[in-house]
């Protein structure tokens, strides 16, 4: 720790925090000669804060020193292709590092920083829904410039986008790190952009958190104009977070498509590709595309703020609902990002532990694909209600209902594969069986959502958010934590402790269930989404009672997770070698993986996931050609 | 085989559970709480059959996952694998073209459902809708009433044509089953047919700012008799309020103030305007002023110029054009309030 | 590096699409003149953007084979080109996004303020700009560091008269016109604000182009590019184009489609 404040972490935050003090005082200044307010409420003005925090990120990127190998190039200096890390311990984790190992579980780790912050969030509004009536969030208090119910708005708006950068940090962790690996690559095609992605990500979570101390807003994390138009300066600092967290899903998803096709090991045909990878390349295309919409209509409000562009504004011919088509355009598909890699998690993990190929390699993998692009066309089934064209919502409706085909199949062909296999259960078995069901319900329930009558019904009610919870928490969490006690071997040399990560399954599934449960319940007595107190006359105060005890023992759990995490770290117990008996390329080499990952490049003889086979092996490390040496 | 004959027997099983199981929980037969609307038939009906479904479908993976994991367990010390299946084409054709059916079909019964629920009488009653941050206000043409309740007669079509004065509002009457967005800029158009008698409440469900959670207004639906009566006493009390204080009152229902002032003391959005008129108030910027006509026009015609302490800033008040007139009347009325 | 082709027949080819391209524009702007005639202004967007991505572009260099070794420059330059389309593919969406906004908000109008002569002149200087750059490319690929330098120049010296004409001289002519940032009515649709939001984001592509152009030019100046090894100089001569595309589709957008609507 105590290279903390020399390490390119401490000293970006640094450089961010002047940045954004030399972006403010700068338009401050400008304002002042032109005789115009100077300072405001949060004391610089709202241009002020957007280009400060603007400034701040860059200044955050060339402080941190992630892009000096890019301005040596500019100025025609060439640079190794590696760099060696000097770092040791947790420093290397605050350094910048071009090790996709290495970035990958800088990615886990933010993104478990920023579960464990979104989480806090929805303890603090659970704990005020738990009964009727505003409890501690009332009308007179007053903390960020905000009274209660508006902080209420601030934390769940909040919640929900720091937890979706999170999912997306989540992934890249994992992509990151096992991806390269499976493929058999060295690193990732672009190691600095690779590094840029995720640093790029820090001053985003930081630009997040600043919406809250400056005012809140109290839109929801979709945004919606012409709230999102006059809501307080906090807005424009959620509005910059995102985009700029976009960017950091952008370039990294374009690095891994490129990785995928430009690094693979010899004989890796497409067919014959670990599924995970299948799942990344269907999560890039959506991220690499998609995301620029959510930024441009985050954008376009942000213009309309400072400006007066008046794209959304009636008064000025604009149309509300145009951003609402923009959003969800990136939106929808980017909950298919959410749960396509963890699905893939699923898929590689399940013939591991079940001693049996995955059933039906080749129709799983293009289910990806399938959901992925089915998963452009669907994104009016939001807007059921918005008042956009009447008959569009059928044409949607149809389109919407069409993704639960080739999610099907993916369920169908894990139950196959479950079928006469010889099954164990440990940790990351467990997540990955939890996950499967809870995504179950999860995707289960979004037909009816789809459907626009009932829709009509259930729309922005706590069904939806029961709905989502089960979807997000079965496509990504479990997984997440199926990846993380499944490689923590790999990464660490030590496993995690079974019996600890058992009593978090144990503990957060079933809490998970009366929570998500719940939410569906409430929601079809009337218990609207996003409202700080509700009506005792629903009856339905005790139910709420029991959703926030659920809420706070998930907290628990995750608790308990963490411990384990950190113990194991540091005294978990050696395992050096395969440890779950995987034929995966990754397992076949001593862990903690070596820097450079395979000391001998691999070449594919075989299917990836033929358990069962007697000497059918994956791949064959290629002896070094002793003639050639140099 | 035997394996298959079991698990086949634990998916009806497990159907048969989950359907009551949903249903004693009061999920399954038709949404909650009651339908109180001819458009609530159709859409239970939906909702009924997708119920059905869905606890098929969840039974269908979930209990042969259950029974694998039971039966096709790694003994104690055992280190082998399971039998070598790769795929089999015919299968997953199966499985691919079997949901694809159910999705049509489903499809097909919510463009259906959609179809009845969209059906219009041309003989409806119309009544406007206003939405404002966070009060409803309607509005019966035809009477020439203005009223924060929605009185409707029974088993009588009526489309509220609505509209929205800043942000987007949604109505939403859970009796009713239906939910529409009133988007500024536009008119937007909600039919229903209420069928059954009773006090309701239509639940703003877009988020539109501070108090979207207080954005409820009342709605009574009553026998044609009923109704008539409320109409006739709507009128008589316009009629009767011509006085300066009268026309206060109804102008703070048009515009929506009395959805974050109170008049009686109770903390809202807003501070109370009981007791305000003359009174000594405190300003975020710890001077006081005295609440003397000036004061509350000011606070009328632009909310920003004096904060009240306690109060964010920028104000979430928005500020209102109204004439010389109008805001005579509304002090006129705020006085009255000790 | 194999040339399939020799210098002057490169460069001939550079002039010949040039030619294409420059009737196809005069073309449009008559037709637009003169007719109506929407789908027939998208088929000549079409048409030039196809030229545009395949002859100065060079999109098929995607296909190119270039060997197994991963550590080798050629490897890496065609992992670099994949990388950079991926990243235009991309930005894509983002112009199609604001292509999207202009449809929705002003549909079948155009804002009258705009000055037709200025549209085609910068959109002119655009075009001769990615002429020049093909040119100087061009000459890279065959190892002429200082053809290239001096193309370069000339492409930079374009480029930044557009850039500064669309901010002020375009700009400023619209405003003065009546199309303000914030002009527009219900019946009109935003048309200030899609006009300056759709040109803004574009001249920032502009600029970053010109930088990349500086930079190099800069390192050309310093020798470190040869007939093998210029993958810099491919990328920014890519991108380039890639930013003239983009308004081959935003120039009849903003100034042919629709019936003209005074603001004023
Ligand atoms: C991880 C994220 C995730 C995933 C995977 C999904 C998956 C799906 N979602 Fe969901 N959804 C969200 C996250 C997700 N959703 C979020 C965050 C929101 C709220 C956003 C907000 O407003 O804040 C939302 C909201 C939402 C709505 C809008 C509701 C509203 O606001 O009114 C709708 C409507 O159609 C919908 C539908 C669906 C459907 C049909 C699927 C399908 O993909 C599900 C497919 C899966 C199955 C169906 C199960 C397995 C299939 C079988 C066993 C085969 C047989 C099945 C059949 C034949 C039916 N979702
Ligand atoms: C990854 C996605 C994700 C996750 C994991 C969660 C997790 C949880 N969510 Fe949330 N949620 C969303 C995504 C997610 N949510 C989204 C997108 C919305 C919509 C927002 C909107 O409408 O705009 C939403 C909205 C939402 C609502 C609706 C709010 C409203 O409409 O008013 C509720 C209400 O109960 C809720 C509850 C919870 C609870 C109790 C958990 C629990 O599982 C949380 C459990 C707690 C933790 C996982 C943290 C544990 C860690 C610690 C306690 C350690 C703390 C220590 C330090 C900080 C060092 N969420
Ligand atoms: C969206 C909520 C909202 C609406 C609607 C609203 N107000 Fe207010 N009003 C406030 C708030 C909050 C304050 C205190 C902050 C301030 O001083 O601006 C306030 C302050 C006032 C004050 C000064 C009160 C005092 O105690 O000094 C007056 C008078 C007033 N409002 C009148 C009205 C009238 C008349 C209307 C309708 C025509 C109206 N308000 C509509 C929220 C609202
Ligand atoms: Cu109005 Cu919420
Ligand atoms: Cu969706």
């Amino acid at each position: 720790m105590k290279g903390f404040f020399s390490s390119a972490l401490a000293r970006g935050l640094f450089w961010q925090l002047i940045g954004t003090l030399v972006g403010a005082g700068l338009v401050t200044g400008i304002r002042a000669l032109m005789g115009l307010t100077a300072t405001d409420t949060f004391f610089f003005t709202e241009p002020a804060w957007v280009l400060g925090g603007f400034l701040g990120v860059l200044f955050f990127l060339v402080g941190s020193g992630v892009t000096s190998d890019w301005i040596k190039w500019a100025r025609g200096i060439d640079t190794p292709d590696h760099h060696e890390d000097h770092h040791t311990g947790w420093d290397k984790y605050a350094n910048v590092s071009l090790d996709h190992k290495v970035i990958g579980i800088q990615y886990t780790l933010v993104a478990l920083a920023l579960i464990s912050i979104g989480g806090l969030f929805a303890l603090i509004f659970r704990a005020e829904l738990a009964a009727s009536q505003l409890q501690f969030l009332t009308l007179d208090i007053k903390l960020f410039g905000q009274n209660g119910p508006q902080l209420y708005n601030t934390l769940m708006s909040l919640h929900g986008m720091i937890m979706i950068v999170s999912i997306l940090l989540g992934i890249s962790g994992i992509i990151n790190y096992v991806v390269p690996l499976l493929l058999g690559a060295q690193d990732m095609a672009f190691p600095r952009l690779n590094a840029f992605s995720y640093w790029i990500a820090v001053p985003a979570a930081v630009l997040l958190l600043m919406s809250l101390v400056l005012g809140g807003f109290d839109t929801g994390w979709t945004g919606y104009p012409p709230l999102s138009a006059r809501a307080p300066v906090g807005m424009q600092m959620f509005f910059l977070g995102v985009f700029t967290a976009g960017w950091s899903s952008i370039l990294g998803s374009l690095n891994v498509l490129v990785t995928v096709v430009r690094m693979r090991s010899k004989g890796m045909t497409a067919m014959r590709m670990p599924i995970l990878v299948w799942a990344a390349i269907a999560t890039s295309l959506i991220a690499l595309t998609a995301t620029q919409l959510i930024g441009l209509s985050f954008q376009s409000v942000m213009f309309q703020r400072l400006f007066g562009m008046g794209f959304y504004d009636a008064a000025k011919g604009g149309n509300p609902v145009l951003f609402q088509h923009l959003f969800w355009f990136y939106s929808h598909p980017a909950v298919y990002v959410f749960i396509l890699p963890g699905l893939g998690v699923i898929s590689e993990l399940l013939p591991v532990f079940v001693r049996k190929p995955l059933f039906g390699y080749r129709w799983i993998a293009m289910s990806s694909l399938g959901i992925a692009l089915v998963g452009f066309v669907v994104w009016a089934h939001h807007m059921f209600t918005s008042g956009m064209n009447e008959y569009l919502r059928v044409p949607f409706m149809y389109s919407t209902l069409l993704v639960a085909v080739p999610t099907g199949v993916k369920f169908f062909s894990w139950v196959a594969t479950l079928w006469k296999g010889k099954i164990s259960t440990p940790t990351p078995m467990l997540f990955v069986l939890g996950g499967i069901i809870v995504f179950l319900m999860g995707g289960l329930s979004g037909p009816p959502n789809a459907t626009v009558s009932t829709d009509l019904h259930l729309h922005d009610t706590y069904f939806i958010v029961g709905h989502f919870h089960d979807t997000i928490f079965g496509g990504f969490v479990f997984p997440f934590f199926a990846a993380i006690y499944y490689w923590f071997p790999k990464a660490t040399g030590r496993r995690m402790n079974e019996t600890l990560g058992k009593i978090h399954f144990w503990l957060m599934t079933p809490s998970f269930f009366v929570l998500t449960f719940g939410m569906m319940y409430v929601g079809l007595l009337g218990m609207r989404r996003r409202i700080a107190d509700y009506d005792p006359a629903l009856g339905i105060d005790s139910a709420h009672l029991v959703l926030t005890i659920a809420g706070f023992l998930i907290a628990l759990s995750v608790l308990i997770f963490f411990y384990n995490f950190f113990k194991s770290i540091k005294s978990g117990e050696k395992a050096e070698g395969n440890v779950w008996n995987s034929r995966s390329p990754e397992w076949q080499v001593p862990s903690p993986m070596p820097v450079h990952n395979y000391e001998q490049p691999f070449e594919v003889v075989g299917e990836p996931y033929d358990y069962g086979l007697k000497d059918a092996g994956y791949v064959k490390f290629i002896e070094p050609d002793k003639g050639t040496h140099k | 085989m035997i394996h298959f004959v079991i698990v086949g027997l634990l998916v009806v099983v497990m159907t048969v559970l989950t359907y009551f199981g949903l249903d004693a929980a009061g999920l399954a037969d038709q949404m909650h709480p009651v339908a109180a609307s001819a458009q609530s038939a159709s859409i239970d009906q939906l909702w009924h059959w997708e119920v059905m479904v869905v606890s098929f479908l969840f039974s269908l993976i979930v209990a042969p996952i259950i029974y694998s994991l039971i039966v096709f367990r790694q003994k104690k010390g055992e280190m082998k694998d399971g039998e070598h299946m790769e795929g089999n084409t015919n299968l997953e054709i199966g499985w691919t073209v079997g949901p694809l059916i159910i999705v049509v079909v489903f499809a097909y019964l919510g463009a259906y459902s959609l179809g009845e629920v969209r059906r219009v009488d041309p003989e409806a009653l119309v009544i406007n809708v206003k939405a404002r941050q966070f009060t409803w206000t309607f509005e019966y043409p035809e009477y020439g009433i203005v009223s924060e309740e929605l009185h409707l007669p029974v088993d009588k079509q009526v489309v509220l044509k609505m509209e929205s004065a800043d942000v987007i509002h949604s109505f939403w009457v859970p009796e009713f089953r239906l939910k529409q967005d009133i988007v500024p800029g536009r008119v937007t158009e909600y039919r229903v047919t209420p069928t059954l008698e009773g006090n309701y409440k239509v639940r703003c469900t877009e988020l539109c700012g501070m108090s979207h959670y207080s954005m409820e207004g009342p709605i009574v639906v009553s026998s044609q008799a009923d109704y008539d009566a409320w109409i006739m006493e709507q009128q008589a009390l316009a009629a009767a309020a011509q006085t300066p204080e009268g026309q206060g009152k109804l102008l703070t229902v048009r515009n929506g103030c009395i959805g974050c002032h109170s008049v009686d003391g109770t903390p809202m959005t807003g501070p109370t305007w009981f007791n305000l008129a003359g009174s000594e108030v405190a300003l975020a910027d710890g001077t006081t002023v005295i609440a003397d006509d000036a004061f509350l026009a000011e606070s009328i015609l632009d909310p920003n110029a004096k904060i009240v302490a306690g109060f964010q800033s920028p104000s979430v008040m928005p500020p209102y054009a109204l004439t010389d007139e109008e805001i005579a009347n509304l002090i006129a009325y705020i006085k009255t309030l000790k | 590096m194999s040339h399939s082709q020799d210098k002057s027949s490169a460069l001939g080819q550079g002039v010949v699409i040039f030619v294409y391209l420059a009737v196809l524009t005069v073309l449009e702007f008559f037709v637009a003149v003169s007719f109506e005639a929407v789908p027939l202004l998208l088929v000549v967007a079409v048409i030039k953007a196809a030229l545009v991505m395949y002859y100065y572009m060079h999109i098929y260099k995607l296909n190119q084979e270039d060997g197994t070794d991963e550590h080798s420059y050629e490897y890496k330059t065609g992992s670099n080109r994949l990388g950079l389309w991926l990243f235009l593919l991309s930005d894509a969406f983002v112009f199609g996004g604001l292509m999207v906004m202009r449809v929705n908000l002003l549909g079948n109008t155009r804002p009258e303020a705009l000055n037709q002569v200025l549209g085609l002149l910068v959109t002119a200087v655009l075009l001769v700009s990615s002429f020049f750059m093909n040119r100087g490319e061009t000459a890279m690929a065959h190892g002429d560091t200082k053809s290239f330098m001096n193309n370069t120049l000339i492409t930079f010296v374009l480029g930044l008269g557009f850039f500064l004409g669309v901010i002020f001289v375009e700009w400023p002519e619209a405003a003065h016109e009546g199309l303000t940032v914030f002009s527009g009515t219900p019946a009109t649709g935003p048309m200030g604000g899609v006009f300056y939001f759709m040109t803004g984001m574009h001249a920032f592509h502009v600029l970053t182009g010109l930088i990349f152009l500086a930079v190099v030019w800069n390192n050309a100046r310093k020798g470190i590019y040869t007939a093998e090894k210029h993958w810099g100089v491919e990328a920014a001569a890519v991108y380039w184009h890639f930013v003239d595309l983009v308004w081959i589709f935003f120039y009849p957008a903003l100034y042919l489609i629709g019936t003209a609507v005074a603001l004023k």
